[in-house]
């Protein structure tokens, strides 16, 4: 591979960001309402540095598909580098570089009529383009990065794209509230991550993947003695941890249903197709190390199928679209985790791929509607839009089909490969997987009855419109891509998505197996029935939550009454969300506050009361013995005399 | 001392002529004043810059890994050669990597802290700018100083400028701040002079010869002159001085108070450099002159620093007050600071440096950010003030940033200095850097780590209560009677743009000065490995071992032991 074309295109990817994102804010007063073209400039001219990427990079013969490129030594002391400004291309950074910018792109031209009321700019145009570009940057530094600093400063930095954009509408106090939580949670995830790096240096020397994961596959530490399992278990689970936190999985999720107060095409990107992926996208750049742990990737797999699981319940009573969005996001993130864990990171990667397509649609479709429903967004106050908003409708419906794994969309393919594989693991994480795919088709269609179906209800004074073709374009475009971007990883086919990642897997994730060694899956994959059964079943599921969504919120709409006054309780704990909010409200934030205000106590009463005692022993000697000085002559004279009696007694008795 | 270099001391006292300059009869009015006290400061600057450019080539010219404080000026103070007992006690400056950007931060922030006093400030200002001047000779002095006497004749006269300076030109509890201040720090460096004199004596007793040189002090100490025992006293009377200074926790109780009583400049020019004085004391001192007890106690240090860390972070989150939050945040810094420092690596004690840079940056830019709110507002209170960020735009983009710099976003200077700090502590224990095993180790670094989330959490909760939400003024403000514009001034801007700079140079390319640092750290602060075999430099190499990675030229092949080098005190002539 050409070294100096990859050098180049790494720079233009992050550098166009960059250069737009500091444009659209130095020239805002020049550019008003224009400011959203250094943002799209920028972030396109990254994604046709992706595009070349992706030419050099499966141009080049397999095996030469990896190639370290240094830039500039950036926290380096003297003597070896330390740790180098470098970029990794390999076929994983590709495939996130194009999703990243492609996406970003698409989002970029959507904003420019969504963030304006009557054609004119919403307050802080300019700023949220900024902000965008930046974000850009910082993801595709993380995607980029060929160190595990790099990719650390990509992971804050993305991190604090996220609280600038959340909190983007900064005078409501939801949103302000919301971006410090995000930032906050992140901050959580990333104290394990932190650890875990510098639990890699104190063991291998460096942090640059390469050597990394060079050692580690040779099972030996920078001191050439052999690697403890249990070591690499604590590194990855230190590194989940981060992961937890930025992919929104359980323990961490609380932040991303908060995270949709930021403005809908921030929801798109950010809080859907690109940030909220990076910790699929860091275990499955680990796979060295993840996949040398059985038991972290038992934890990773255990993770996500219960967040899947965990969050499609919460979804089904939700009644804002984007929460409902958001909570679907973290259930299909729950499916990568689980994806990567039962060892099929390629499968994983191919769901976040499809999964950026229609998640972004569907957010971009939510955010057309709210733009129409004059920023109102929860399906109790508007129904039957179909008529009103058709264009949106369609391609919602689209994005809704591929969520809902329905056969022949791009959702499907991705989704039920998870599920094959987390089967062929364990047959309950595979349950888990399927039950989750019934609950994802329900909750998806009761959102599009909710909002499309039934009679056309808008909030009011709302005068309800279509967008315009700048917001329309995007939806079209990405409608496509969920349809057929499934096919280029479709077995019958084609299987070229899966060929191209499969040199960064086939050292570890697949090599390392389990299911592989024992020759089950050879059988398995090979068995036509096994896995167009799976489908059938899969695809099935859909159907069934497809159509009972369609009974209950369309045919018979009172059954939904009927089932929340059944089970009053099971709708209130999924409508509080489990309650998971208030735990750590009371578990951990007030003992916290509590401490500090103890800490404050102990400074002002303990700490300085213990020093006045201090000061007042001289203090009050002096206070003592003041009486002694009074100037009087007879007194000086009568302690004299006792003094001198009380020297003569004792030299007398000694 | 072959060679004389002025420079230096042209830094340091350039700035005590312009405090008489500011007396002479034709500066009348306050304009005048502060413009002409401005004047000298930037004087001071320049010739810092000077200074630091000078210092570049004269290292360039000697090569990397040399021992000696370059620009050094001598002039006998308290000599004599004659007689039974030689001494030499003497005006000795000269920097090192470490001193060098020390000096830089406190010229750079001198002027910044003036500037900002300009409508902050409207009584006695000739008293006012000529203390501030004053202040600045004693820290430029301090960090010059080669010297243990005159080093703590300046640590010392840094008292009476800020005592004044808070006292005067404070906040309603003014007198007792500046009381507590002065006796609280005063009384720790008495032990420090103690500590000295009982030093000059040690030297004497052992070869007759009286000498408080720092550099002849360190090679005493670093070849195992000073017995284990004595070390140990003298560490921890040290330490009562510079502990305080720090503030270490549990003697950091004076630090919320004056903070929150001083003027804006002397918070800047407190939080920014007078309490490096105590983390330099530390790494100048305690550190390279008393390498045993170091060792020994480190893992005591290490624990009040990471208690520190946490505790004042706990404490900054529920304070109401805007200063006082800012304040117990340095204590909670400074806290990685230390623990840096006694990780007694290379890396650590890097990072610590830096992380003294950064702090003085970050939290120089805060203080004066909450100084111009407080002009505007008269109020600290953050419950009184809220959704700033839209009457203030710029106001609100510079706290975001210096908070972001604060909590160590990476690509912000802040990072870099904690990253190090942590990567120290962390592999302490390794011996593969060519030095004996640290004190410290993994263990250390999961609470700190805890205190980086605190660090997240009580700023960014100080900035969604005064940038965020629905705007809240108290009544009759902004005020602006005094020519100040809602948003920031230009002059404001001014101030704090150099800032924002320097912190995004230091977390892009923090290069120049972590190479500086290094040779100085191996060199003047960690003890020299026993038996140093010079290894040649491979430059652009990329080893992947842990020893070019902790970039550290001497690698050992008899990693120095605690006591194996001590020699008794009758082992022979230690100076040549």
């Amino acid at each position: 591979m050409n070294a100096e074309t990859l050098k180049l295109c790494g720079l233009i990817i992050l550098l166009g960001p960059l250069v737009g994102a500091l444009l659209a804010g130095a020239l805002a007063p020049v550019l008003r309402g224009r400011s959203h073209w250094p943002a799209i400039l920028g972030v396109g001219a990254a994604f046709a540095g992706a595009v070349q990427v992706l030419r050099v990079i499966s141009g080049a013969p397999v095996g030469a598909r990896h190639l370290r490129v240094p830039i500039y030594s950036w926290i380096a002391d003297g003597a070896g580098s330390w740790f180098n400004v470098e970029f990794l291309f390999d076929p994983l950074t590709s495939v996130m570089l194009l999703v990243v910018t492609g996406i970003s792109l698409l989002v970029v031209i959507y904003s420019r009529d969504y963030m304006r009321h009557h054609d004119h700019p919403e307050r802080g145009y300019e700023r949220f383009f900024a902000f965008l570009a930046l974000f850009v940057f910082a993801m595709c530094n993380l995607v980029l990065g060929g160190n595990f600093l790099l990719l650390y400063l990509g992971w804050e930095a993305v991190g604090l794209c996220s609280y600038l954009l959340i909190g983007f509408y900064y005078e409501r106090p939801a949103a302000a509230a919301a971006a410090k939580k995000a930032f906050l949670v992140n901050r959580v995830g990333d104290f394990g991550f932190g650890l875990g790096l510098l639990l890699i240096y104190l063991h291998f020397g460096s942090l640059q993947y390469d050597v990394v994961f060079d050692l580690v596959q040779r099972g030996l530490d920078a001191a050439g003695q052999p690697l403890g399992e249990g070591l690499l278990t604590a590194i990855a689970l230190l590194l989940l941890c981060g992961a937890c936190g930025k992919s929104a999985q359980l323990p961490l999720h609380v932040w991303l249903p908060d995270a949709m107060e930021g403005p809908s095409p921030v929801s798109a990107l950010i809080h859907a197709a690109t940030m909220v992926t990076a910790g699929v996208f860091m275990i499955a750049r680990c796979g060295a190390i993840f996949s040398a742990s059985p038991t972290a990737m038992h934890v990773v797999a255990a993770v996500g199928a219960l967040t899947a699981l965990f969050a499609a319940t919460i979804a089904l009573v939700q009644t804002d679209m984007k929460r409902i969005l958001a909570y679907s996001t973290i259930s299909q993130l729950g499916y990568m985790f689980l994806g990567v864990g039962v060892y099929a990171a390629d499968s994983a990667v191919f769901h976040l791929y499809t999964h950026a397509f229609f998640k972004a649609l569907l957010f971009l479709g939510a955010g057309s509607v709210m733009h129409a429903m004059g920023g109102i967004i929860d399906v109790r106050h508007f129904g039957g839009l179909r008529r009103l908003l058709p264009w949106t409708f369609a391609t919602f419906l689209i994005g809704s089909l591929a969520l809902a794994g329905f056969p022949s969309l791009s959702g499907f393919f991705s989704k039920d490969e998870i599920i094959h594989h987390a089967l062929t693991a364990h047959w309950l994480l595979g349950g888990m997987g399927l039950l989750t795919a019934l609950l994802t088709a329900f909750y998806t269609f009761r959102m599009v009855f909710l909002a499309f179906f039934g009679r056309e209800r808008v909030p009011e004074g709302v005068h309800a419109h279509e967008s315009g073709a700048w917001m329309l374009l995007p939806l079209v475009v990405l409608s496509i891509g969920a349809i057929v971007a499934g096919y280029v990883g479709f077995e019958p086919v084609s299987r070229r998505f899966h060929e191209f990642l499969s040199p960064v897997f086939a050292g570890t994730f697949v090599a390392r197996n389990p299911a592989h060694a024992h020759g089950a899956h050879a059988a398995v994959a090979s068995g036509f029935w096994a896995h167009y059964g799976l489908m059938v079943v899969s695809g099935g599921l859909a159907i069934v939550g497809i159509l009972a969504a369609y009974l209950i919120f369309v045919a018979e709409p009172w059954l939904a009454g009927l089932a929340r006054a059944t089970w009053p309780r099971a709708h209130r704990t999924l409508w509080n969300k489990y309650y998971v909010d208030e735990l750590y409200a009371g578990g951990i934030v007030g003992p916290a506050r509590t401490t500090g205000r103890v800490c404050v106590g102990l400074d002002d009463y303990l700490i300085d009361g213990l020093l006045w005692l201090i000061t007042a022993v001289p203090q009050g000697l002096a206070f003592a013995l003041r009486g002694f000085q009074g100037g009087a002559m007879q007194s000086y004279a009568v302690t004299m005399v006792a003094g001198a009696a009380v020297i003569v007694l004792a030299v007398f008795w000694m | 001392m072959e060679q004389q270099t002025w420079i230096l001391t042209a830094v340091i006292f350039a700035p005590l002529v312009g405090a008489f300059l500011l007396w002479l009869p034709p500066y009348g009015d306050d304009r005048s004043v502060r413009r002409s006290a401005l004047c000298f400061s930037l004087v001071t600057l320049g010739l810092t810059v000077a200074a630091v450019v000078q210092f570049y080539s004269a290292s360039r010219q000697l090569g990397r890994g040399d021992p000696a404080y370059l620009l050094q000026h001598y002039w006998p103070w308290i000599v004599s050669a004659a007689g039974e007992a030689r001494i030499d006690i003497a005006y000795r400056v000269g920097v090192d990597g470490i001193s060098i950007w020390m000096l830089a931060l406190t010229a750079l922030l001198m002027p910044l802290a003036i500037w900002s006093s300009f409508t902050a400030v409207r009584t006695r200002t000739r008293e006012y700018y000529s203390l501030l001047l004053l202040l600045q000779v004693a820290l430029a002095g301090v960090f010059c100083a080669l010297d243990l006497l005159l080093f703590y004749v300046f640590f010392e006269f840094t008292l009476i400028p800020l005592f004044l300076l808070i006292g005067v030109w404070g906040g309603a509890e003014r007198r007792r701040a500046a009381n507590k201040f002065f006796i609280y720090t005063l009384s720790g460096s008495v032990l420090t002079f103690a500590g000295i004199v009982y030093l000059a004596y040690y030297s004497y007793t052992d070869s007759q010869y009286i000498t408080l040189n720092i550099e002849e002090l360190t090679r005493m100490g670093q070849t195992g002159f000073i017995s284990p025992r004595v070390q140990m006293w003298l560490f921890l009377a040290f330490a009562a001085g510079f502990a305080i200074k720090v503030p270490l926790f549990p003697v950091h109780t004076w630090l919320p108070l004056a903070h929150t009583e001083a003027p804006t400049a002397g918070s800047v020019i407190l939080a920014g450099v007078l309490l490096k004085l105590g983390t330099y004391g530390f790494c100048r001192i305690s550190i390279p002159m008393l390498p045993d007890a170091a060792r020994q106690l480190a893992p005591a240090v290490a624990v009040l620093a990471i208690v520190g860390i946490l505790y004042a972070a706990l404490a900054a989150w529920v304070q109401r007050d805007v200063k006082k939050l800012v304040a117990y945040s340095s204590v909670s810094h400074l806290g990685f600071c230390m623990l840096g420092l006694f990780s007694l690596k290379v890396a650590g004690v890097n990072g610590a440096v830096l992380y003294m840079v950064n702090h003085g940056l970050s939290t120089g830019a805060l203080f004066l950010i909450v100084g111009f709110l407080y002009e505007r507002y008269h109020t600290r209170d953050i419950e009184a003030i809220g959704g700033l960020a839209r009457p203030m735009p710029w106001l609100a983009f510079f706290l975001v940033f210096f908070t972001l710099s604060s909590i160590g976003l990476p690509g912000l200077n802040g990072f870099v200095g904690e990253f190090l700090v942590l990567l120290g502590t962390a592999t302490s224990r390794l011996t593969l850097d060519g030095r004996a095993a640290g004190p410290l180790g993994y263990g250390y670094v999961i609470p700190a780590a805890g205190g980086i989330i605190l660090g997240a959490v009580y700023m960014l909760w100080m900035c969604q209560r005064v940038l965020f939400g629905p705007l809240k003024e108290p009544p009759h403000t902004p005020d602006t009677a005094t020519g100040l514009s809602r948003d920031l001034t230009g002059r404001e801007i001014g101030i704090l743009t150099p800032i924002a700079l320097a912190c995004v140079f230091i977390g892009v390319y923090p290069k120049p000065m972590l190479d500086t640092f290094k040779g100085a750290v191996v060199q003047h602060v960690l003890r020299s490995p026993a038996a140093t075999v010079h290894t040649q430099d491979t430059p652009g190499s990329d080893r992947s071992g842990l020893a070019a990675l902790l970039g550290d030229e001497t690698p050992v092949a008899v990693s120095a032991g605690s006591t194996a080098s001590y020699r008794s005190p009758a082992g022979g002539e230690p100076y040549e």
